[in-house]
């Protein structure tokens, strides 16, 4: 099957949060935030975010890294886009835990309000791909939208799972994001033409610069028991 | 060359009608829901006391809800799953109890609520090598891993899946579907002019997906094929669906083209129908879209079975195999008063159908969509 596909796919830009810094792997940027809070303000006014994020101070805390990492992302790539018109690129996300802490969040809150009066707002963040929904509306993307997770998660599965869909036909793009409360790593996954170099990275030289990254190689260290 | 054919050989389910598909698939075409009054925790502060429950499951047993759903399922077939078959599992609160017992009792470990290591038991279960996923999408996690699974098998990256689906009633799900007032204060009437909103339900089950040239070499019985998929997402709103039905008739359309088959040899259609204004509204929009004016009968479990979320899709898929089987589309269960937009389309009664071809859509939060187009030879 795979042999007869008349393209490949290639990475158009990678985005990343870690602590206290931000950047783009492409375009070699690296910038301090010391306070994450104000990162969305930082990134607008740099002009990565193109127009402001509706209710982000209602997020929660992944969406707003999720969403901050899809901006840093496609400024990488240079790829336009806008809420109004829509274009078919999917998302697909991974973490270690899930919506863990939103769900503690919104339950905690029910059971001090009395076990009676359960907040809608906190209740929409307690799946694990709403972060993704959130970044699709802002971002315009219709594509599938899906989290996933493993035994040992690990970049790459993903990277390789997005990369199947685009083989396979299901859409023509997909944003990959690895991110949770603190950090996150988000990739841009296009077409490519067989042969061409169209600019574009390849997935598994990709996967490589990403375990380069160092705030995620120490935590896929972690997470693979490493010390 | 010609594409591989993925084919479900297996499958069980357990449901507020109880353990295993016949009993699900008879209450169906006999009109009958399993939604009713609960006692596994007090509802009085919410819209209502009514769900799908399975009678037999603990709230305070050792094991989680969800596993006290899959032990037995999986027991039971055990023999029937290869080892080498990778598990996806779809869910989308999973063992929520160790959560809600983490606020309530100070419960340490609450991670070991986390996804994946649900996923670590249940590959335990079913004592298979390979390796697994969890796949969550809202209430379209299930349809979406049976579109996975049978994208992998298709691409021939492996020749066998087993998609396992779960999710339960909690106190956790309930108290956030009533803050957002989504719940019918009696039973849901999906597709009804009167309907007011979903009832909750749980159930969990599994679909063993095979390559169709390994399934014939094992002599495994052929239940029916997978045969395309379509995701989208409407990248619209957090909770409600996009009112024109844009991105589920996108989906659609992929599915079709994904299975090479035009609308016209659709021979009926599963609904996500989960009996709100809005679900129930943007559906029949979108099948108007693409079916046109040629009008396809619609139906939906979820009147019968509650809205089983992670699970819908997996429980609406075997359900749609049955429907295939037998070519008799189930009636919809509490349709009273048919919607002005639904005429021709969904009914209370069963009816038959002749084209061997069945279409699923399930829709979520977050604006999620997944069409599943089913076939089975007579």
């Amino acid at each position: 099957m795979r042999s007869e596909c008349p393209f490949m796919v290639g990475v158009a830009g990678i985005g990343w949060i870690g602590q206290g810094q931000y950047g783009c792997v492409r375009r070699e940027l690296r910038r301090a935030c010391d306070d994450m809070k104000v990162l969305q303000s930082h990134l607008r006014d740099a002009s990565i975010f193109l127009y402001p994020v509706k209710h982000f101070g209602r997020f929660d805390s992944v969406s707003r890294m999720t969403c901050c990492a899809v901006a840093l992302a496609m400024h990488d790539a240079g790829m336009p886009y806008s809420r109004d018109a829509k274009q078919d690129m999917g998302l697909l996300g991974t973490n270690a835990e899930g919506c863990l802490q939103s769900s503690l969040g919104y339950f905690k809150d029910y059971v001090e309000s009395g076990r009676t009066l359960a907040r809608g707002n906190l209740f929409i963040y307690t799946l694990p791909s709403s972060p993704l929904a959130e970044a699709a509306i802002h971002f315009g993307l219709c594509g599938p939208l899906l989290y996933m997770t493993f035994p040992e998660p690990g970049v790459d599965q993903v990277l390789r799972c997005a990369s199947s869909m685009i083989l396979n036909g299901e859409t023509s793009g997909m944003v990959v994001v690895k991110g949770d409360e603190r950090e996150a790593l988000c990739f841009i996954l296009v077409r490519k033409d067989e042969g061409g170099s169209d600019g574009l990275w390849n997935l598994d030289d990709v996967v490589k610069v990403a375990r380069e990254i160092s705030l995620f190689a120490i935590s896929d260290r972690k997470e693979n028991g490493e010390s | 060359m010609p594409p591989i054919k993925a084919v479900a050989v297996a499958c069980d389910m357990v449901t507020p009608y109880g353990w295993g598909i016949d009993p699900c698939w008879q209450a169906l075409l006999d009109g009958k829901t399993a939604l009713g009054p609960f006692s596994r925790f007090d509802t009085k502060s919410f819209q209502t006391g009514n769900a799908g429950i399975i009678q037999d499951l603990s709230p305070d047993g050792e094991e989680s809800l969800v596993m006290q759903m899959l032990r037995p399922l999986i027991a039971g077939s055990a023999s029937a799953i290869p080892q080498d078959a990778r598990v996806i599992l779809a869910t989308t609160t999973g063992e929520i109890e160790i959560v809600q017992q983490g606020v309530l009792n100070g419960r340490k470990d609450v991670s070991s609520g986390c996804p994946d290591r649900l996923l670590k038991k249940v590959i335990s279960l079913c004592e298979t090598k390979a390796s697994g996923m969890v796949v969550s999408s809202a209430c379209a996690s299930s349809s979406m891993a049976i579109a996975l699974g049978s994208a992998r098998i298709r691409s021939g990256e492996c020749s066998s899946v087993l998609v396992v689906a779960c999710d339960s009633v909690s106190e956790f799900v309930f108290s956030g579907f009533s803050s957002l007032m989504a719940l019918d204060q009696d039973k849901a009437r999906p597709f009804d002019k009167n309907r007011s909103g979903l009832s909750l339900g749980e159930a969990a089950g599994f679909v063993l997906l095979m390559s169709e040239p390994r399934a014939l070499r094992e002599s495994r019985p052929i239940i029916g094929e997978v045969a395309g998929w379509g995701l989208t997402n409407d990248a619209n709103h957090m909770t409600g669906p996009s009112r024109d039905g844009d991105g589920l008739a996108l989906a659609i359309r992929k599915s079709l083209q994904s299975a090479d088959t035009p609308p016209e040899a659709v021979g009926c259609v599963s609904a996500h129908g989960t009996g709100t204004l809005y679900n129930d509204s943007m559906e029949l929009k979108a099948f108007k879209q693409v079916f046109g004016n040629g009008t396809v009968p619609v139906y939906s479990i979820k009147g019968g079975t509650g809205h089983t979320l992670g699970a819908a899709g997996l429980l609406e898929t075997i359900v749609a195999f049955g429907s295939l089987r037998s070519r008799i589309v189930p009636p919809t269960v509490n349709l009273l008063e048919v919607d002005d937009d639904g005429h021709g389309w969904v009914s209370p009664e069963p009816c038959t159908f002749r084209e061997p071809v069945t279409l699923t859509t399930n829709s979520g939060f977050g604006g999620v969509n997944c069409a599943l187009v089913l076939k089975r030879q007579a």
